[in-house]
């Protein structure tokens, strides 16, 4: 379904969402993060891109899985601590980002679900905004099955065509938000299906960046398991895992307990983000190490994305959002490593 | 309950028997869940063990699934939730969860050898399938064990083994000479080289320490053994046992759903990250 709103509207609409926790992007200091908001009367014309990807809405980096404590009788007892039964509506959500999260539901939902995540999948309602222009100098969402006004994962999409947004409403969740404010929302005509049309055109010209191939990647990769390209790209690498921890695919994490009181015994489960970047994420409590060095941490990074994920589900997972190379303190950067193992084939 | 992967089930440790003292201590822990459901599961599978307040490990289940009375798990004291385990007392309470993993192939050994090739802690996977197979012995054909620890205190299941050579061919041996000791002086593939078991008709299941892992099936293929005869287990690190942390990932494979038990010819075709 395609529909227009008049940027003037959007505070109107979003007024109508009240039963719904709506985020969008804020400015915090020089950064974007999707904060809460309690209205919102336009998106920011000079919003790029958030710090933080989507998925933290799926997958706080931070979360409880259940409270324990000795019960009357000296035993432990077990309380499960699900996500707050609240819908959520993110404004704003980038193509890269949306996508993201439709990757990460393939591992989290597709076998033994993931209860929390999948509760919060449920409850999150996407409504992207096309990139034009591209939010970053590093985006090469196109290269890597995405684009500049991919839908996977949205629930609307957004694209602003000057003084309206052209509206594309993708699932039953998307009309369900339309309908709350249908009075806002016009029949777009051949005008205005011209201009998104010429925009994405021009967006998907705008690219400094390309993996080159990416899709045959994964055949390339195959061979090159103790490539010398490892060690010489991990030489520099300070083992901080922003690379990971600001990717919206990657999805690694740690479980722990926090222990509030040990007599009488209480406290919490947790899970938090952690990265395969770090040495002791594979440590044995032996000692042995089955990735001792950064170069093995680097290989599985791109190897789990261009490689072990394709032959398990068919699809690259990375949606080229560029945060990987923008972030890295010391200048790690996944296109060009991956642009240069074209010449190591054969 | 059941639909949260996370949660463990409480279960009551009935019974704690000290296998192996020392600087590098054994104790096989049997427990029964608290409300009275049966832990079904595979040989080979391992469940999570909660010490509420320390934390999880992964450990594999020493008892047979045929066993309807506990669960045993034998655990080697190694990092902190081990530790907490070994502190613990008959009739404390720990969460479980689980069953994790492929488990063995049984139902493809029907009729045929199997050979059993142990070190250290590395006997408690396949005790469990041994003590299977004991149970059901017309299924297959000759059982026979092999199994080596450091010293002869660091042979886990002391007492089983002894009665087991009334059963079945039993070859312990131990890394270096010790006064008494009347069996093999040496690490376990040479004592498998030296009594050179037949691949006909048979399967070789080893476990032990990574390094012995690889001498063994380097020792067996020399003896004839083709790859799909071989089986092992792999251990990783892990954290939620369902192929979601990462922690476990070995190419396309995640150790605890896709494993941890793998035939050779599958194993190495896998990155050798374990």
């Amino acid at each position: 379904m395609e529909k227009i709103l008049k940027k003037s509207d959007l505070g109107k609409w979003v007024g109508k969402l009240s039963a719904f926790d709506c985020y969008a992007p804020t400015k915090e200091n020089d950064h974007w993060e999707f904060n809460q908001v309690t209205y919102l009367d336009s998106l920011p014309e000079d919003y790029t891109q958030v710090n933080v990807p989507l998925k933290k809405v799926v997958l706080p980096n931070r979360e409880v899985l259940f409270n324990f404590e000795d019960n009357r009788n000296g035993g432990p007892h077990i309380q499960e601590v699900l996500p707050e039964e609240k819908e959520v509506v993110v404004f704003g959500v980038r193509g890269c980002d949306a996508r993201g999260v439709a990757l990460l539901s393939k591992i989290f939902s597709e076998s033994s679900p993931d209860i929390y995540f999948e509760r919060r999948k449920n409850q999150l309602y996407v409504v992207g905004l096309s990139c034009y222009p591209l939010p970053g100098d590093n985006c090469f969402c196109l290269s890597v099955g995405g684009g500049p006004f991919s839908t996977q994962g949205m629930d609307i999409l957004l694209s602003d065509i000057g003084r309206k947004y052209f509206v594309e409403v993708l699932t039953p969740k998307g009309e369900k938000l339309v309908e709350l404010g249908w009075e806002f929302f016009a029949e777009p005509n051949d005008q205005d299906r011209q201009d998104r049309l010429r925009r994405e055109k021009k967006a998907q010209e705008m690219f400094n960046l390309e993996i080159h191939e990416a899709e045959k990647k994964a055949g390339v990769l195959h061979h090159l398991f103790e490539d010398k390209i490892w060690k010489t790209e991990s030489f520099r690498c300070l083992k901080c895992g922003i690379c990971t921890y600001l990717c919206p695919t990657c999805h690694c994490f740690d479980i722990a307990d926090e222990l509030a009181s040990p007599v009488p015994l209480q406290g919490k489960r947790v899970r938090v983000w952690d990265t395969c970047q770090f040495p002791d994420f594979t440590m044995h409590s032996s000692g042995h190490n089955p990735r001792p060095d950064k170069s093995s941490r680097l290989r599985q990074r791109i190897m789990h994305k261009f490689l072990y994920f394709v032959e398990t589900y068919g699809e690259i997972m990375c949606t080229g959002c560029g945060r990987c190379v923008s972030k890295c303190p010391v200048g790690i950067d996944i296109v060009n490593i991956l642009n240069r193992v074209e010449s190591h084939e054969g | 309950m059941k639909d949260n992967p996370y949660l463990p089930q409480l279960a009551r440790i009935v019974t704690i028997k000290e296998e192996v003292g020392g600087s590098r201590p054994i104790k096989s822990f049997r427990m029964q869940l608290l409300n009275g459901h049966r832990f079904d599961f595979k040989c080979g599978q391992c469940a999570m063990i909660s010490v509420l307040g320390k934390g999880e490990s992964m450990i594999s289940i020493s008892s047979s699934p045929l066993e309807r009375d506990y669960l045993q798990f034998s655990v080697l004291k190694m990092g902190r939730v081990t530790s907490a385990l070994h502190e613990m007392e008959q009739g404390s309470i720990v969460g479980l969860r689980g069953p994790y993993g492929n488990g063995f192939p049984l139902e493809q050994w029907t009729g045929k050898n199997l050979i059993f090739i142990g070190g250290g802690i590395g006997l408690a996977p396949i005790w469990s399938v041994l003590q299977t197979a004991l149970r059901q012995q017309n299924d297959y054909g000759q059982l026979s064990l092999f199994y080596g620890a450091r010293t002869s205190s660091d042979l886990v299941f002391k007492d089983e083994l002894r009665k087991l050579k009334d059963t079945l061919p039993v070859y312990l041996s131990i890394d270096v000479e010790e006064p008494g000791w009347t069996e093999f002086v040496g690490f376990v593939p040479q004592n498998v080289a030296d009594k050179k078991p037949s691949p006909d008709n048979a399967i070789a299941i080893t476990c032990g320490p990574p390094i012995m892992i690889k001498f063994v099936i380097k020792t067996i293929q020399e003896l004839g053994f083709q790859d799909n005869q071989i089986y092992t287990t792999v251990e990783n690190k892990m954290k939620c046992g369902i192929g979601k942390c990462g922690r476990c990932n070995i190419g396309p494979h995640y150790i605890c759903k896709d494993g941890p038990v793998y035939s050779w010819a599958k194993l190495k075709t896998l990155p050798q990250e374990y």
